[in-house]
């Protein structure tokens, strides 16, 4: 009786952590993403590189970087 | 020096050990955990490499992690921020795990009890290293392609010495590998798992481009230019902001919806799969014509999962000018932990190149003792062989009798192909032997064939391979014809085109495999087996000599050569040891 009590609670907590969780992500979204990305939309910043071009080749961006550049996630 | 490279949470996480620039121990973690291309943190692949060679982590001079994790999640925000308010759905089910893990992986490496400073390598670069500072090529071209890593999906260079130079790049969302995945998501397969699938399927399509109505379609999605540069028209695709990948517009262009999991094939799938493998291939082919044109080299080193498309691989010296190829077993994000570890050793340390990637033996193994501990504690019955020749005797016999044989011996492979280390076999020669494997064993798909595994030194007998023979061969990784004369005396192995994704083996590889086959040959004057992972249907390729006994048991695998061992599978009760119901895709 006391396990299963002990599980319910559980799975409740869980199941707020969740609901909590995503109701923040979707503040967070609408809030964090939704300004930005209407702000850059007007003043025509593109996120993804969808233009046609003649060549589609890109110069290698992180290359030349130094070994302690490497001991960051950057 | 040793020095611990770690790939993970993507897919096929991995762990690989350096000891002096020299692999020591490499493996996948789905292998332990037993779930196919787990993507968590390695802990049981690293422990194995420790335990490899009797250290702990804190005897480790470097880790390294295969990606720059913000790069990437800099990528995410920019698809969210793209495609806002489509991109909803998958922000609320994406970001936790980046918040709970992928950004924590500083601490997460920590808590292993590693108190030194961690290296980040970019992953198309972890990619380039993986192949090159392993290949027996002291200069090469290197081009990596996949779905994708921080931005960069295609990228080429030059490795020398022990340098390696990324030039230039295709960043997300173009991506070849997407491409392949989107379609193979369209066909009712699963994404990062199932693309070979496809890959089998196209020869059983129109491959010829005048008359197959799907490759001038597919072509509207892709807009590839002389060069081999490329980039897609987004209105095909959703996957840059939902969790499916083809649009509905690309539906509407292939004639119909999304096909429901494990459905018929119908011809018309195998038209779009021959579509899709057509247009690859002539993407491809422009990219190494053009990187040959800019590195002005002959030699050429490949990575990335786009790398795993032997098919294509099988004629990469005849379509393009490139003289000799190379790549390594473990070509998807699953090797970039070798790859991170070699960077850091030969490129950011500057030590020289002092090893060559000849076998894919890395993984664990397991002493005589061990594994006859195992048989007798769990009561299984067996019988002992008294040599290595009563081995190859019994066991070549038993191949030719047409029985099914689970092969368990030595290191286990690195990468997603069994290369007679964990391998089932068979006869080839047997016509129905592609049924009895189906039924008895596999339950894969009937359009998929088997492979066939062939001693070096017979493999131009019976296949038309480039000559000299590529050495990628000898990791199952280029597909090619089959001569004429030999496709009816090896059905088996023989797919629809007259083709078969061969593996050569030489002698030093693997002595006891390669004298195997020879014995087979002297009984049936074919020296060719069948070689198929050992694993059912859903699951990673056993690791263990437990795996391998439970996959023998809960199929009709008849015989387990496990070491010196022969254990029957009827001479045994099945009872708890029943693996079937497990079989899924």
């Amino acid at each position: 009786m006391l396990k299963e009590l002990k599980e319910g609670m559980k799975a409740f907590g869980n199941t707020l952590t969740t609901l909590i969780n995503s109701i923040l992500l979707f503040v967070v979204y609408l809030i964090g993403i939704g300004i930005t990305s209407i702000i850059a939309r007007i003043v025509g910043k593109k996120f993804l590189d969808t233009e046609k071009k003649d060549s589609y080749w890109k110069e290698y961006a992180e290359m030349n970087k130094t070994k302690e550049s490497r001991y960051r996630q950057f | 020096m040793y020095i611990l490279g770690i790939s993970c949470y993507y897919h096929d996480s991995s762990a690989t050990l350096l000891k002096d620039g020299i692999i020591v121990a490499a493996a996948e973690e789905e292998r332990f955990t037993r779930k196919k291309h787990d993507t968590s943190f390695p802990n049981n692949a690293i422990k194995y490499c420790l335990e490899s060679q009797g250290i702990t982590i804190q005897d480790i001079d470097h880790v390294g992690f295969y990606e720059k994790p913000l790069l990437k999640f800099e990528r995410v925000l920019s698809q969210h921020l793209a495609t806002f308010p489509r991109s909803m759905k998958t922000f609320l089910s994406s970001i936790p795990s980046w918040i709970n893990e992928k950004l924590r992986i500083l601490k997460k490496i920590k808590k292993l009890g590693y108190k030194k400073d961690v290296l980040f390598v970019e992953h198309h670069l972890a990619h380039a290293a993986s192949t090159f500072l392993v290949s027996p090529f002291e200069e090469a071209a290197i081009v990596t392609v996949d779905g994708v890593g921080e931005w960069t999906t295609t990228a080429y260079g030059k490795g020398k010495g022990k340098n390696i130079t990324l030039l230039k790049e295709i960043q997300f969302p173009h991506s070849l590998g997407l491409l392949y995945s989107t379609i193979t998501a369209y066909l009712g397969f699963s994404v990062n798992n199932s693309e070979y699938k496809v890959m089998g399927l196209s020869p059983y399509g129109n491959m010829d481009k005048e008359t197959n109505p799907y490759y001038e379609k597919l072509k509207q999605v892709i807009d590839v230019k002389e060069d081999g540069s490329f980039a897609f028209d987004m209105s095909y695709f959703v996957f840059h902001y939902a969790d499916r990948m083809p649009s509905k517009k690309l539906c509407t262009l292939l004639g119909g919806p999304i096909a429901p999991r494990d459905c018929e094939m119908t011809q018309r799938h195998k038209d779009i799969a021959a579509a899709l493998q057509m247009i690859t291939e002539e993407a491809l082919t422009k990219i190494l014509c053009h990187v040959h044109k800019e590195m002005k080299c002959d030699t050429l080193v490949m990575a990335g999962g786009v790398a795993l498309n032997s098919v294509y691989n099988g004629k990469i010296l005849r379509n393009t000018p490139f003289k000799s190829v190379w790549m390594q077993p473990n070509a998807s994000d699953g090797g970039t932990s070798l790859g991170v570890a070699s960077y850091i050793y030969h490129t950011l340390l500057g030590n020289e190149r002092n090893y060559v990637l000849e076998h894919a033996y890395l993984g664990p193994s397991y002493k005589t003792e061990q594994v006859k501990q195992f048989l007798d504690d769990k009561k299984i019955i067996y019988t002992t062989f008294a040599s290595d020749e009563e081995l190859l005797s019994t066991t070549s016999k038993l191949l030719y009798e047409n029985n099914v044989i689970g092969w368990f011996q030595g290191g286990m492979e690195w990468g997603p192909r069994a290369l007679g280390s964990r391998s089932i076999l068979s006869n080839p020669c047997n016509p129905e032997m592609q049924a009895i494997l189906n039924e008895k064993v596999k339950h894969r798909e009937k359009f998929r064939p088997f492979a066939p595994v062939v001693c070096e030194d017979d493999a131009l007998t019976y296949f038309e391979c480039d000559e000299p023979i590529p050495l990628p061969t000898d990791f199952m990784l280029m597909v090619y014809p089959i001569k004429k004369e030999f496709q009816e005396k090896i059905p088996a192995v023989t797919h629809v085109d007259g083709s078969g994704r061969l593996q050569t083996i030489r002698r030093k590889q693997n002595p006891l495999y390669y004298s195997l086959i020879k014995q087979f040959g002297a009984l049936s004057g074919i020296p060719i087996l069948i070689n198929t992972s050992f694993n059912i249907r859903g699951e990673p390729i056993t690791c263990t000599p437990e795996d391998a006994y439970r996959c023998m048991m809960g199929t009709g695998i008849d015989y387990l050569v496990m070491d010196k061992f022969l254990i029957k599978r009827e001479a045994n009760p099945k009872d708890k040891w029943d693996s079937e119901s497990r079989a899924k895709d």
